[in-house]
């Protein structure tokens, strides 16, 4: 039996496991709450940034960077103080 | 299970910390399910109200002269006009009395409404008063009313000046949605989760009993700038290598370090200042349902009154600004992560934020209490069960809820799904 057969024969499981996950949290609703992201009143100030260029990679298999959090706004990382002087500067 | 709460706020999937789906999103194709699921699913959801609407500018508010409800904005002004009898006076909305959505862009240090002050642990949450009729003491137990009759002459009595135990609030959102409409929406919103269903919650479901509860808030005002820093890759070929069953796809990508800045303003975010409402942990409680009908049109909050909560009930705030503090540095950075997003798009295989920094330069916070109708079900179980809520929103009717699960018939459907499936395979399997 080939490499691919065998991932057909997961289908079964995976559909049963993907139903029972889908109605859990259709019936549950346990992945809802207040979307603050987008449901809050937010005027922001043009942004500002730099992109610089650091490193090339050739060759890997992966589809997406690792970690990859862009979406994931409520996922906290590392806490940084400020680096500005914190005050009214307004660079365009 | 985890037999006590645990000490940091849940992470992961289905937990708060997940950005939740926007609405109407299902990970499953209705049309690929049996009849009566698909039904389950594309039944119609409540109605949501969009409180920009016109008509709800009013509140409750009446008018003074004649009592008419038919009340609008005059349009270019403050003022309120009565529709019937023409009369003409400023709104008791509390935005306008106290200046609230205004000049938040300049807003410094920490503003503090009177109604949102810190709590004096000293103080008792029964509030005794003379009643005026027939002079008698009464008792109002602020931790769940803020009315209370005097049982000799039937006076009733409200809470009304600012005490120090948190119970009033500066001003209270009154609720726009009747009880016998948020029995139907609670109704049509179980009727579309029947299939797998605990069967003793069917045979208990008795929406009528729903109340209606006045829970604290605070609505902040924030004007903060974040900065954020990390990683992005951007593909520059892409190529696959080997043959047949051995096919890989490689890829090649720049990798750039990624800063970003932003300075925002934030109009009326809603924080539950309630200790135990603002426990969204989704293992042990169904907070998250509660916090999930926000927002609400806190613009067209009035000036605190107790007469608007006779007949509901009432929960006391028991969190200070400084305690919450933790919670507006955690959902202004949600924010700012959310407002950046848009600038880092070229990224297309991702960004990966390392960093990232607040600095909130000045917040105001109101003391608010927001109505909620909410139907609740204990199911039995270890470490007390769980309890399960329908909350509806108060004024905008948007409802979401919790419906325990039957799981051996939901663990059935699941099994002959995948049953059927296995069953393709193995016949895909047989021909290929």
């Amino acid at each position: 039996m080939s490499d691919d057969s065998a991932l057909w024969l997961l289908l079964g499981p995976a559909g049963a496991a993907g139903f029972y996950w889908a109605m859990y949290r259709y019936y549950r609703n346990t992945d809802k709450s207040h979307a603050f992201e987008r449901e809050t009143r937010v005027e922001a100030q043009p942004i500002t940034g730099s992109d610089r260029k650091v490193d090339t990679i050739i060759g890997t298999r992966e589809t997406r960077i690792r970690g990859d959090n862009v979406d994931a706004y409520r996922q906290r990382v590392r806490r940084v103080r400020i680096s500005g002087d914190g005050g009214s500067e307004d660079d365009g | 299970m985890p037999t006590s709460p645990p000490p940091s706020a849940p992470s992961g999937p289905g937990s708060p910390r997940d950005v939740p789906p926007a609405p109407g999103q299902l990970p499953l194709d209705p049309d690929a399910l049996p009849g009566p699921i698909r039904d389950e699913l594309l039944a119609p959801d409540p109605v949501a109200i969009d409180t920009a609407a016109e008509e709800l500018k009013d509140g409750l508010n009446r008018c003074p002269k004649c009592g008419a409800s038919d009340i609008r904005q005059k349009p270019g002004s403050d003022l309120l006009i009565c529709l019937y009898c023409r009369h003409e006076w400023q709104g008791e909305r509390v935005e306008e009395a106290f200046g609230l959505g205004e000049g938040i862009d300049r807003l410094r240090g920490t503003v503090i409404a009177s109604g949102a002050r810190d709590i004096d642990a000293g103080s008792a949450a029964l509030v005794s008063f003379k009643c005026a009729g027939c002079g008698a003491e009464v008792t109002v137990n602020t931790e769940a009313g803020m009315t209370a009759r005097c049982h000799w002459c039937r006076h009733v009595f409200g809470v009304n000046e600012q005490i120090v135990n948190g119970a009033v609030p500066d001003a209270v959102l009154p609720f726009h949605i009747k009880k016998e409409d948020a029995v139907a929406r609670i109704r049509q919103f179980v009727d579309k989760r029947r299939l797998f269903a605990l069967k003793e919650f069917k045979e208990q479901f008795t929406p009528e009993n729903v109340t209606g509860v006045y829970l604290p808030y605070m609505i902040v005002d924030a004007n903060a700038r974040a900065e954020v820093a990390g990683y992005g890759e951007i593909e520059t070929r892409r190529y696959t290598r080997g043959s047949g069953n051995d096919k890989k796809t490689y890829y090649d990508a720049d990798v750039y370090a990624v800063e970003r800045q932003v300075s925002f303003t934030v109009d009326d975010l809603p924080l539950e200042s309630s200790r135990s409402r603002g426990n969204l942990d989704t293992r042990v409680n169904t907070n998250n349902i509660i916090n999930a009908i926000l927002p609400f049109d806190t613009k067209n909050a009035v000036k605190w009154n107790a007469s608007y909560l006779s007949g509901f009930s009432s929960e006391k705030r028991d969190l200070d600004v400084a305690q919450l503090m933790p919670v507006l540095d955690d959902q202004l950075l949600s924010i700012a992560r959310a407002q950046v997003e848009g600038s880092v798009r070229r990224y297309d295989r991702g960004v990966r934020w390392e960093e990232e920094a607040i600095d909130v330069r000045g917040s105001r916070w109101v003391a608010m209490y927001l109505p909620v109708w909410l139907y609740s079900y204990h199911q039995p179980g270890p470490n007390g069960g769980m309890l399960h809520y329908i909350a509806v929103n108060g004024r905008t009717g948007e409802t979401m809820g919790s419906i325990p699960i039957q799981h051996w018939k939901l663990l059935l459907a699941a099994l002959a799904a995948g049953t059927v499936l296995e069953a393709l395979a193995i016949w895909i399997v047989g021909h290929t």
